[in-house]
């Protein structure tokens, strides 16, 4: 029993030190504890940080013996410096967030936080001297390692308020006036669409010669030819969506629109 | 950066109306004709010339029309060659209201200090600004600005003096941290068509050549919230906008209405707010508790709009991208 609740603490933990790297990579703006350091080292630090998260849970799946020994002891002192980090940034700023998940940790640390990474430092010194890897634990993985992991999954979720802070920005995604598109991604929108294709002969190039966003749309202006005038063949691409409304217009690149379609 | 953006603006306008209907892209408002700078000529109890792009022109002075200039003043104590805006009698352009003269304000992030000189970043398409705190005003600016410190927020309005401009009067309560140690802010999950907060202004042509340089009247505004992945460019340093406000590009227009007066007007957007985008403040005009600045209104506009420069902001409600 003791040994199955120690071989489930590998999981856990990989899981989590994963999801982390992964938080922090994906929104890379210094949170929790890296604003205790000077500015110019947040940033590389944010970055560092993930790195070392992303190593430790490689490190805790497949490596066994000695170098399994190091990166579970590594792991243990991660989050014991961790656990310090936290008190002295609820001290220092009570209303900052862990930044323990990156931009999801926006709840101030509090006792939720601090529970949790204590509850994480137990796990990882738990680990410390087990034989083999996470991976040989997992072949060899009981109902019993089932049920213990799903009970202390369920004890870290009541203690993240991540999860409800994710599960809003699902339901509410910051709405498409606000956001930020890259170009290529609408580049490649636009020309999935049928107006592209039912417009493709008239361009000349198929790089856009001015591109411009207006709240929900993006649009473009490509330079094109109809016979012997010079046109402009214009489009709006919709900003969400999986599937989004495009509309387009060829107009005399002197006097104005003269052909206007869209699609749903 | 943005001349050539600018110079399409208007085909972007004239191409979104096309794309989204008229109501998404409005025509926008020209220049009232009861607004009018250049470089005072003369000036006398009674009359006062200046000379403006569109010419020389005089204006009637009244018992009523009030003189600013670092305070209010009265006619005598201006002097020809200055920089001057005219906010006349609408209906009676001829019949002067209001003047100000040699009018500046410094807003961005204090990049150096030197005794009570500042040197302040005005956004990534502007040149920096010298601003100089005189004894006299550094009371009124450090209850205000508490931190004249390189990295920390400043906003003041002055009179220009040459390349500088002397800070008079705070525009705005410093955050109490430097710019980049600004808490972030949570993401914004409300729809974003009609939003209202603070409008500043700023001045495209800095105070330089108003007699000839048309610019000096233009009617539109620096956006806070401009496209990063377009107009603003690789160098772009604005931050996100605590306003909810839909990202737009050059040469889009937006309706702008002040609160305070209720007068609005369709402007263009002709520049990157930058400097703008890292103020998240209030203005106390009108009571209002809506925050954050939601554009930088050119200075012809901000008259225009029934704005007081000298107060630095107004309230107004910006809508902007209804297709």
């Amino acid at each position: 029993m003791i040994d199955a609740l120690r071989e489930t603490q590998v999981w856990l933990l990989a899981a989590v030190l994963l999801l982390g790297a992964a938080a922090k990579a994906v929104d890379r703006t210094a949170q929790g504890p890296a604003v205790l350091l000077p500015v110019r080292l947040r940033q590389p630090f944010t970055r560092l940080h993930a790195a070392l998260e992303a190593v430790l849970a490689a490190g805790l799946m497949v490596l066994s013996g000695a170098a399994g020994e190091v990166v579970r002891a590594a792991t243990a002192a991660l989050f014991a410096v961790a656990l310090v980090a936290l008190l002295r940034l609820r001290r220092r700023d009570p209303e900052l967030g862990c930044g323990c998940f990156g931009g999801l940790s926006t709840e101030p640390v509090g006792w939720r936080s601090l529970t949790r990474c204590a509850l994480f430092l137990g796990a990882a010194a738990a680990t410390v001297g087990l034989p083999g890897s996470g991976w040989a634990a997992l072949a060899d993985a009981t109902p019993r390692h089932g049920a213990l992991l799903a009970v202390e999954a369920a004890v870290v979720a009541a203690l993240s308020p991540e999860i409800r802070e994710a599960w809003r920005r699902l339901r509410s995604p910051v709405p498409c006036a606000l956001r930020e598109v890259s170009r290529g991604r609408m580049l490649r929108r636009l020309r999935a669409s049928g107006e592209w294709r039912e417009r493709r002969h008239l361009l000349v190039s198929t790089e856009p010669a001015d591109t411009w966003r207006h709240a929900c749309w993006w649009l473009a202006r490509f330079p094109g030819r109809d016979g012997e005038r010079s046109v402009d063949v214009v489009f709006a691409v919709e900003v969400s969506g999986r599937r989004p409304e495009v509309r387009a217009l060829v107009a005399d690149a002197a006097v104005g629109a003269v052909d206007a379609g869209g699609t749903g | 950066m943005a001349a050539e953006p600018a110079a399409n603006g208007h085909d972007r306008r004239r191409l979104t109306a096309a794309l989204l209907g008229p109501d998404a892209a409005p025509e926008p408002d020209r220049t009232p004709a009861h607004v009018v700078r250049g470089t005072l000529t003369d000036i006398s109890p009674h009359m006062l010339g200046l000379a403006a792009p569109e010419g020389d022109r005089r204006f009637i002075v009244t018992p009523q029309t009030t003189f600013w200039h670092g305070g209010e003043r009265t006619a005598r104590e201006l002097r020809p060659g200055q920089d001057v805006l005219l906010r006349c009698v609408p209906g009676a352009e001829l019949v002067v209201e209001r003047v100000w003269a040699d009018l500046a304000r410094v807003t961005g992030v204090i990049t150096a200090v030197d005794g009570d000189t500042l040197r302040v970043a005005a956004g990534h398409d502007r040149a920096p600004v010298t601003a100089v705190v005189p004894y006299r005003a550094s009371g009124r600016i450090r209850v205000r600005h508490p931190r004249l410190e390189e990295g920390y927020l400043f906003d003041a309005v002055g009179v220009r003096d040459g390349d500088a401009v002397r800070a008079l009067v705070p525009a705005t309560t410093q955050p109490p941290y430097p710019v980049v140690e600004t808490p972030p802010r949570p993401p914004t999950v409300r729809q974003a068509a009609r939003v209202t907060g603070t409008a500043s202004w700023y001045d495209p042509v800095l105070g330089r050549d108003t007699a000839a340089d048309a610019r000096g009247t233009l009617m539109g505004l620096a956006y806070p919230a401009l496209d990063r992945t377009g107009d603003c460019g690789p160098a772009c340093d604005r931050a996100t906008p605590c306003a909810p406000l839909p990202l737009l590009s050059l040469g889009a227009t937006v309706r702008l209405t002040n609160e305070c007066t209720r007068t609005a007007a369709v402007l263009p957007v002709v520049a990157c707010g930058a400097a703008a985008s890292h103020f998240c403040d209030r203005c106390a005009a009108c009571g209002s508790q809506a925050s954050g600045r939601i554009a930088e209104l050119t200075l012809a506009a901000f008259v225009a709009l029934g704005g007081q420069p000298e107060a630095g902001c107004c309230t107004a409600t910006l809508t902007a991208g209804e297709p």
